[in-house]
């Protein structure tokens, strides 16, 4: 293969000279990723310059926001932004955001829903600016190379695709041929070379770690003997779980069990750390379909291991996609803040209405899996985690199958067929309120203290349908 | 019967509060080492009201109360007497401590703790005291007394850990080992477990929740045994004779027991 026929795309060498080229006002729909999450240095950089320029009416669509993206506070505070549509956020911005809100309204989409909604036209996108690890002089990028490499660079490649402007920013230009680029360059309209994109480390979570926790490795151990009941755990199955040490620690169990039973399975998807690398390198997984790397570990096994692909956000789990991989999905392993009476899950706000994150894929993956699964202790610093009503809906009780505690199950009753499988379990299952009860034996019933006057923002599902409105505390 | 004593400090409220979440057949509550001089206070009223509002009848509730010498010990002993568990684990245990605990006890079951070579050679008579219903080894005190280093393998404690098992096995007590201290070693807390089991120990102590998994496991009857136990029982009581022969080989009245045992602790914890 050779870099024949393909166009070379103008290298700009500054922000400021970019916007000497176009005019920085006909540009205020920005789109970024997040994959090098607190790591990030392209965030900042581009915000910069609107801030400089006093550029008003912004609107913004990270994918997600961290904590280091410290100019999005500064253009809120300065009264540059409008809106803001993300998948996730924590940190000051969402805590600024929570007390105060916006002068428009915080969209909190899905990672499937953000896909969907960027093909289809709903986040209009003027200009998107993609932090790319490697990426040649064709505007082609993957971002498992370079030395700001932070693994896939699936949630930006609908934006790569659909925004009117695509700007690669890139601290690694080569000359070379990319076999298989995750950026493909015929969309890119100009590549922004500059002396480093962020910083790789920034990309580890402090979560992604197995928990050691008592009480996080009993209901760890609680998930897998449930999966394994419900004859989940059964060669070919397909799996996915969060980065939070409980999921990992479920993992980790899984894996022995499948050792144990001389189990191999199909796939694991979604946000990819060290351990289900391990796994498939021993052989216990065909394939890892990779939306995001949590660590240095998986960011390599992509550069080395041909069973662990990349994926874009759209084929991990657009809604519209026939080829999204998580319809696929025997189950998914998932955390909540909250869960309520009819199972809906907050994973979005605290009880404090502090927004501390948002769905990610967690709507998507619970809708879409055969079985999905809640972990959570069922008490957290002295508050229950089961409530009448959580505070924020992120995810509908009917996409939410079991709710797993280090005291016992509860299933939704919806799904009769899992019910009848546990009819004979040694297992402790209860209904949801049964649970409840038993959390407030040692907590008593907390006193409600919601504010409800101004709605700032809402959480919209995956299927466009707005499921709940987020409050200023 | 216990395969397992976990030990949960008396002070820790998101501990105590989870105390029957672990699956220990037997949790001992420590007011001793675990528990700071100045917070020693705030342990037993902190136990005496969660156990006077929670009550659990899925496993064995122990107290590790301080030694007779300690001025803690009789507060220990009064805070605690009235309320509903198993018994006390008893440190630094020896023949006038155990009189002076069981001058203030009723129904209460008493745990020595063996961790001085004075004694280990007491600890045939400490077995046969009133109320004792099984010996823990503490290895650490003993060693320490003898001048000696821990080692990984333990050849250092295998004589009193052999005694101890054959005291506890001859007066039909429990033997509880010592517990074994790399809380993230799971393979060392397996081979530990194997050799205490293979030397005559019934239990061990746990000095945290993760391992409780493999030393019940461990502790518990195999399928193995549990599905030879039955052939053994169900033959002798087709044979309706003391001695009788199986596969080959010769079965009596000690075997049959064992067998007898092995179901019994099969039924208990549901194997």
């Amino acid at each position: 293969m050779s870099n024949l026929n393909k166009r070379k795309i103008k290298v700009i060498k500054s922000i400021d000279e970019l916007f000497k080229l176009i005019d920085i006002n006909d540009f205020t729909n920005i789109s970024f990723h997040h994959h090098l999450r607190n790591g990030d240095g392209v965030i900042n950089y581009v915000l910069d310059k609107y801030l400089r320029e006093g550029v008003n009416n912004l609107n913004l669509f990270p994918s997600s926001i961290f904590p280091s993206y410290t100019k999005i506070l500064e253009l809120i505070k300065n009264e540059q932004v409008n809106n803001i549509t993300t998948n996730y956020l924590n940190g000051p911005v969402a805590e600024y955001i929570s007390n105060n809100g916006l002068p428009g309204m915080l969209t909190m989409q899905t990672h499937g829903g953000r896909a969907r909604a960027t093909i289809e036209g709903i986040n209009e996108i003027d200009i998107t600016f993609i932090a790319a690890p490697y990426a040649n002089i064709y505007g082609d990028a993957i971002g498992y190379l370079g030395k700001n490499r932070c693994g896939s660079l699936g949630y930006i490649i609908p934006d790569s695709k659909h925004a009117k402007l695509k700007v690669l920013v890139t601290d690694n230009l080569v000359k070379d041929y990319l076999e298989n680029p995750e950026i493909n360059g015929e969309n890119i309209d100009y590549i922004l070379e500059v002396d480093s994109i962020g910083d790789k480390s920034g990309i580890v979570s402090g979560t992604t770690q197995i928990t050691t926790n008592p009480i996080g490795v009993k209901i760890a151990k609680n998930t897998s003997r449930l999966l394994f009941e419900l004859g989940l755990i059964k060669p070919g199955f397909s799996f996915q779980s969060g980065a939070g040490g409980v999921s990992l620690r479920a993992t980790k169990d899984l894996k022995d069990i499948m050792i144990k039973e001389n189990i191999k399975a199909s796939f694991f998807s979604g946000g990819i750390t060290k351990y289900h690398v391990e796994m498939l390198e021993m052989g216990l997984v065909e394939k890892l379909y990779d939306v995001q790397c949590f660590d240095l570990e998986a960011v390599d096994s992509l550069s080395k291991n041909i069973n662990h692909i990349p994926i874009s956000a759209s084929d991990y789990a657009n809604p519209n996609n026939p080829n999204q991989v998580i319809k696929d999905l025997d189950m998914v392993i998932l955390g909540a803040t909250e869960i309520d009476y009819n199972f809906n899950v907050n994973v979005t706000t605290d009880s404090h209405q502090t927004l501390i994150g948002g769905s990610g894929g967690h709507s998507d993956t619970a809708t879409e899996s055969k079985v999905s699964v809640i972990v959570s202790p069922l008490i957290k610093g002295r508050i229950p985690v089961i409530k009448e009503r959580v505070t924020t809906i992120t995810t509908l009780g009917k996409n939410i199958d079991c709710f797993v505690t280090e005291r016992g199950i509860a299933i939704n009753p919806l799904r009769t067929d899992l019910l009848e499988l546990l009819k004979d379990s040694k297992l402790k299952i209860y209904t949801i309120k049964e649970l409840s009860e038993i959390a407030h034996k040692y907590t008593k019933v907390p006193k409600e203290s919601l504010k409800r006057d101004k709605i700032i923002g809402e959480v919209v599902d995956r299927t466009f349908e707005v499921i709940d409105n987020i409050y200023q505390k | 019967m216990s395969r397992s004593y976990l030990f949960i400090p008396g002070n820790t409220p998101s501990m105590i509060q989870n105390l029957d979440v672990f699956e220990s057949d037997s949790v001992i509550i420590d007011f001793e080492d675990s528990v700071i001089s100045y917070d020693k206070d705030a342990a037993r009223i902190l136990i005496n009201n969660f156990l006077k509002k929670f009550s659990f009848k899925e496993f064995d509730i122990y107290i590790r109360i301080n030694d007779s010498l300690n001025p803690n010990f009789l507060k220990d002993v009064q805070a605690t007497i009235d309320l509903d568990i198993t018994g006390y684990v008893l440190p630094k245990a020896g023949l006038e401590a155990i009189e002076e605990l069981n001058k203030h006890i009723d129904n209460k079951l008493i745990i020595p703790i063996i961790e001085s070579p004075l004694a280990l050679l007491k600890a045939e008579d400490i077995a046969q005291s009133n109320n004792v219903s099984g010996l823990l080894l503490g290895a650490e005190d003993y060693t320490k007394e003898l001048g000696i280093n821990r080692t990984l393998n333990g050849t250092e404690i295998l004589y009193a850990r052999s005694y101890i098992a054959i005291i506890c096995n001859a007066y039909g007590i429990e033997s509880i080992d010592t517990p074994y201290t790399n809380k993230d070693d799971e393979i060392g807390l397996r081979e530990d477990s194997i050799n205490a089991k293979n030397l005559g120990f019934t239990a061990k102590a746990l000095i945290h929740p993760n391992q409780v998994d493999i030393v019940n496991d461990v502790f518990s009857p195999s399928t193995e045994e549990i599905f030879q136990a039955k052939r053994i029982i169900k033959k002798s009581e087709e044979s309706n004779k003391g001695a009788f022969s199986l596969d080959g080989k010769m079965i009596d009245l000690p075997i049959i027991e064992k067998a007898k045992k092995v179901l019994e602790k099969a039924k208990k914890y549901n194997l």
